[in-house]
């Protein structure tokens, strides 16, 4: 048989036919299409179904997904530095405000929205639009407890040592915390009563996990009780699993996830686009039903009977919390979470 | 002798690659390490000095080791025994063990993880048939426990161990073990002076290679440890990407390869001077 050789002047073609390959790809990409910040899971597998298709009808523009999570949205474009990865933010409060601070935004032009008006106030600022409520309570197993009434019943039994916990690194977590803080003298800003009190129950709570392994805990009975949102109830019982979402007598959180431009972004027509197909009734009306249950923010919505809400404007009188004061104080908290709970 | 230079120059893109995106990533994290302030811009050692000055951060450095040092343990006790059987196993049997040993490197590592989340978990496997058997009369804390984390990381690396020990014990010449036997001396003894000192080299390798895995294996340490077990790797996800203090995160990740540079060091020093004791 015989031998395949190569004359350095082939390699060097080769080399660089490969590269031209690579270069020509990327930039087939760029026409009509936006790059898009997703959260993993749920929200990336509802957007593939539903978004996608929709934003290809009406403007024939492609929508390509980077799954992340909020805080590694912010990490990336920050590392990048210049040369955003993606053209879209997707984020909750917290890393919302973190990305304000340190200008990882386009300034938000809300008039180039034609579904502007069927967005409730205060959904739009200069910053970017609001695409989707969540909604923070308790979720447990009426099977295997009794229906606690508030925050304060977390700490108690028979439901503290079926209690599954985790920290501050998410914001429903962080949220929860503060609303237990609060029902023991603390505030938004002092959660000081929470390390207090959890300290004296800490050897009988069940789990004190990951954010993301939580559902998996409570689905194996690891957990019978946890602090969570109404899409997570929604997206466990869609499998069977016996959970049921109670709004503490003092009230549900509630925080709104936003969109943003990334600055430097070169789609801005296509990302505005996409915006507006996210907040559209129809992409909507499909995202709220399950197995998606997404809380929505267009008012020609009608919202399901298992929301936890009438109307949107119900919303307002939910508990919201300021995250440019919570933001500062949240390394410490999550350093002192650390030292409290670790063994 | 000196190699020729087309020898040095096919390693060069390997070279490359190494210094582009090994060592000048470190030195990033040396640099950015030295900064004083969250948004790198004074430079100084405030961060070095708040991580380091921390009893719990000696602590975690500590934890982490140990949880390396424990997973290497309870691998070699599991994985050494299976690799003599596969050494007097015929070829049929052998492939088998080699398909199990692979399997898990074909399955993600979230996805074993998560596996290990059923096993252990209050209604997992385990307690379920511990509490059929009559074992126990309440079912076992086992998930967010370190004894719980080091069975799971126990068969997460053990292809790590298993891969080149199997490597090396394929190579040693069988007329060895024989000669042994034929000179009188016992099993243990054949496994002590001739079979152990010969496969120490894989055996080194594969403990080195499950330290710096185990204490690195930040999505296993979280979900099955859960916040209750800390080790480095959650401090440096928690600095880095939810607080985004990198100088500190930077700070903590030096620590976490100097601590595992000790531990496979300390090992490759064990692994010699234990090769001097058998010969």
């Amino acid at each position: 048989m015989s031998q395949a050789r190569f004359t350095r002047r082939q390699v060097l073609a080769g080399a660089a036919a490969t590269l031209g390959a690579l270069a020509v790809g990327r930039s087939a990409h760029a026409k009509g299409s936006v790059t898009a910040a997703m959260y993993p899971g749920t929200w990336e597998e509802a957007y593939r179904a539903h978004v996608v298709p929709a934003l290809k009808k009406a403007h024939d523009v492609d929508l390509e997904m980077t799954p992340l999570f909020a805080v590694d949205q912010i990490a990336k474009v920050q590392a990048a530095r210049g040369a955003p990865p993606f053209d879209a933010f997707v984020l909750d409060p917290g890393p919302r405000v973190t990305g304000i601070e340190r200008a990882l935004f386009e300034k938000f032009d809300a008039k180039r929205l034609p579904n502007l008006g069927r967005l409730p106030t205060g959904m739009v600022d200069e910053w970017g639009v609001t695409v989707a409520a969540q909604v923070v309570g308790i979720g447990y197993n009426p099977k295997k407890l009794p229906r606690p009434k508030g925050w304060t019943d977390l700490l108690k039994e028979p439901w503290v040592s079926r209690l599954g916990m985790t920290g501050f690194q998410t914001t429903f977590g962080t949220v929860s915390i503060i609303e237990i803080a609060k029902q023991f003298g603390g505030s938004e800003t002092n959660v000081e009563p929470f390390f207090v009190e959890i300290k004296k129950v800490l050897s009988k709570v069940a789990a004190i996990g990951a954010p993301a392994s939580m559902p998996a805990l409570f689905q194996q009975g690891q957990c019978d009780i946890t602090y969570t949102n109404t899409q997570t109830v929604a997206t466990l019982r869609g499998r069977d699993v016996d959970i049921e979402f109670v709004k503490p007598e003092t009230g549900a959180v509630a925080f709104y996830t936003t969109m943003h431009v990334t600055r430097g972004s070169k789609e801005l027509d296509n990302v505005y686009k996409y915006f507006d197909t996210v907040i559209s009734a129809p992409v909507q009306t499909a995202l709220m039903a399950p197995p998606n249950n997404f809380i929505p923010v267009n008012r020609d919505v009608k919202l399901s009977r298992d929301l936890p809400m009438a109307s949107l404007d119900e919303m307002a009188k939910y508990v919201r919390h300021d995250w440019s004061k919570i933001n500062p104080l949240r390394a410490g908290w999550i350093e002192r979470f650390n030292k409290e709970v670790s063994k | 002798m000196r190699p020729r230079p087309a020898e040095w120059q096919l390693a060069l893109p390997l070279g490359l690659a190494y210094a582009a995106f090994f060592l000048v990533p470190l030195l990033l994290l040396i640099v950015v390490s030295g900064f004083a302030d969250e948004k790198i811009t004074t430079p100084g050692l405030t961060q070095w000095r708040k991580f380091l000055g921390d009893s719990f951060t000696w602590k975690v450095i500590f934890d982490t080791v140990k949880l390396g040092a424990l997973t290497v343990v309870a691998t070699v006790l599991v994985g050494y025994p299976l690799a003599l059987v596969c050494l007097g196993a015929g070829p049929r049997v052998q492939r088998v063990i080699l398909f199990v040993v692979i399997l898990p490197l074909l399955t993600s590592v979230v996805v074993r993880t998560f596996a290990w989340i059923v096993i252990l978990g209050r209604e997992g496997v385990i307690n379920h048939t511990l509490l059929w058997l009559g074992v126990v009369p309440a079912p076992l804390r086992l998930l967010q426990t370190e004894h719980g984390l080091v069975i799971a990381l126990t068969q997460i690396e053990m292809p790590l161990l298993l891969l080149p020990l199997l490597s090396v014990m394929s190579r040693m010449d069988p007329s060895l073990r024989d000669a042994s036997a034929a000179l009188g001396a016992s099993r243990w003894r054949t496994l002590f002076r001739v079979t152990l000192p010969l496969s120490l080299p894989g055996l080194v390798a594969g403990c080195m290679l499950v330290f710096a895995s185990a204490t690195t294996a930040f999505i296993s340490q979280f979900v099955i440890g859960g916040n209750r077990l800390v080790y480095l790797p959650l401090l440096i996800w928690q600095q880095s990407l939810v607080v985004y203090n990198w100088p500190l995160a930077s700070a903590a990740a030096l620590t976490l390869l100097v601590s595992v540079g000790f531990g496979v060091t300390a090992i490759a020093a064990v692994g010699r001077r234990s090769r001097a004791y058998a010969l």
